[in-house]
């Protein structure tokens, strides 16, 4: 029973059609004048998209020359035996690296991993478990406080890593659990 | 702490790189300089005056091993062109031939579309045993890290521009749901929910109702949606912000709980990738992602007592 495809595809067919109709039409009923609204919001569009970029560039810059240098695969090297205390498998360590720092960087691990597991083997569960269940934490960082220029982050950050590591470690024993 | 974690990923890059290149020199893992014997098959046979000429290239294993000291090296034939200038013979590898590294790296340093060498000797016969010699590869790590760096900032622009269209169109939505008080009516039906994670927003306030929206469309796996809804709440928040660029309180909540990622339905990334698998997975990224979000939420409120992370005020 292919249930969650389901009821994504009744959420992302319905849900959006319903906002997009919806809230113009109960503006109507209140006698907004919804075009001129519209327009007006729908200006910030812009101006937010500019105010992002030098966030996102500081960030993926780095991040790309990161990615670039093979300190990735250095990383995982030195993870190995620290992570193995805890049991989890080294095949996973990289999503564990990749996950906060690159969305398109955790999809091709994904990917690799199902061409070189397959797409049945527990390996390939608890990384698309990982993927799941976290975001690109510094990607959305520089998104969401770049819109509102915020650059002391406070605790963001290690709140967003500690919550990040947990749940790399969870996504590990989680999966044993289910299907170990 | 961004600070150091983004010096740090810039600083560690540079090593890593430097390091690697610099193991590259030592070892001399391209063999810069040094041919390497390669048989040239020819179709019917030589001809001295065409200058290109299709051919096949054959590697044997043990070469290879024994050149780049790599016992998986296998040995192969690839088609290529042979080239005849004045500067002397070059073979070329025909563009979709898919070499094993190291050669891989070496035809994508000194290619700029193909990947070539030089051949020693004169042709003969329909098969010529000779000796290639690719150009030099150094700093094969520097240059890549320098080039991640430009195509990255490149990305940035990119992703942000894109985002352009999602984010006029929420923006405007969202324009005509408090103009017509759809939000407000939202606030007072949920605040009871979720104003204890935002204890400092005030009552009734809109940022409540943004937040709500942002939350539900992560949990229905929007992204799309969920982007532009989580920064018009950024938006508002800042508006009861006292400092100018400091983060508030309900600002790291909301944003940790954005990547924490709420999640019921998942991403329609993850879905794309592992197509029905993803139903096996439902539990365990419903479970997970819970579980990190209490995690994280707890962080928040912890961290948040912190000396060196309380609040600005002004």
């Amino acid at each position: 029973m292919n249930i969650v495809q389901l009821f994504l595809d009744y959420a992302s067919a319905l849900v959006l059609p319903a906002i997009l109709v919806g809230f113009p039409l109960y503006g109507m009923i209140r006698k907004v004048r919804v075009y001129e609204v519209f327009v007006d919001g729908a200006k910030e569009g812009f101006h937010v998209a500019v105010m992002i970029i030098p966030y996102l560039i500081a960030i993926l810059f780095a991040i790309g020359m990161f990615r670039a240098s093979g300190a990735m695969d250095f990383l995982t090297d030195l993870l190995r035996p620290v992570v193995g205390l805890i049991g989890i498998p080294a095949e996973v360590i990289p999503m564990g690296i990749v996950r906060p720092l690159t969305g398109s960087g955790s999809v091709g691990i994904v990917l690799d991993m199902i061409s070189q597991f397959g797409e049945d083997s527990i390996f390939v569960k608890m990384a698309a478990t990982m993927f799941g269940s976290t975001e690109t934490t510094f990607y959305v960082i520089a998104v969401y406080f770049g819109a509102v220029n915020i650059r002391k982050t406070r605790h963001a950050v290690p709140a967003g890593l500690i919550a990040d590591i947990f749940a790399m470690i969870a996504a590990v024993y989680v999966v044993l659990f289910l299907f170990g | 702490m961004l600070n150091y974690i983004w010096g740090g990923l810039i600083v560690l890059s540079l090593v890593f790189a430097l390091t690697s290149d610099i193991t590259d020199f030592v070892q001399d893992t391209y063999r810069n300089g040094t041919p390497l014997p390669v048989t040239i098959i020819f179709e019917e046979e030589y001809h001295a005056d065409t200058r290109r000429q299709y051919v096949e290239v054959q590697l044997s294993g043990t070469d290879l091993t024994a050149h780049y000291g790599d016992s998986t090296m296998t040995g192969n034939t690839w088609p290529g062109v042979l080239l005849q200038t004045s500067a002397g013979r070059e073979l070329r590898f025909a563009e979709e031939a898919s070499l094993a590294e190291p050669l891989q790296t070496i035809c994508q340093e000194t290619g700029q579309e193909d990947c070539r060498g030089a051949l020693q000797g004169i042709p003969a016969g329909t098969e010529w045993q000779t000796a290639i010699t690719f150009r030099s590869v150094r700093w094969v790590k520097m240059n890549a890290i320098a080039g991640a760096a430009l195509d990255f900032a490149r990305t940035a622009v990119t992703l942000a521009l894109g985002l352009i269209g999602g984010l006029g169109l929420w923006m405007g939505l969202l324009k005509i749901a408090e103009a017509s008080g759809m939000l407000q009516a939202l606030v007072r039906f949920t605040q009871p929910l979720i104003r204890p994670l935002f204890p400092k927003v005030p009552k009734d306030h809109p940022a409540l109702g943004l937040i709500v929206l942002n939350l539900s469309a992560n949990m229905l796996g929007m992204g799309n949606a969920a982007t532009p809804l989580g920064i018009k709440a950024m938006q508002e928040l800042q508006t009861l912000n006292e400092t100018e660029d400091t983060a508030t309180d309900p600002m790291v909540m909301l944003l940790t709980m954005n990547t924490a990622s709420v999640q019921i339905l998942p991403p329609v990334t993850l879905v794309a990738i592992m197509g029905l698998q993803i139903n096996q997975l439902f539990f365990s990224i419903l479970i997970t992602t819970g579980l990190s979000l209490i995690v994280g939420i707890t962080a928040v409120k912890l961290l948040g007592r912190l000396k060196r992370y309380r609040e600005v005020t002004s």
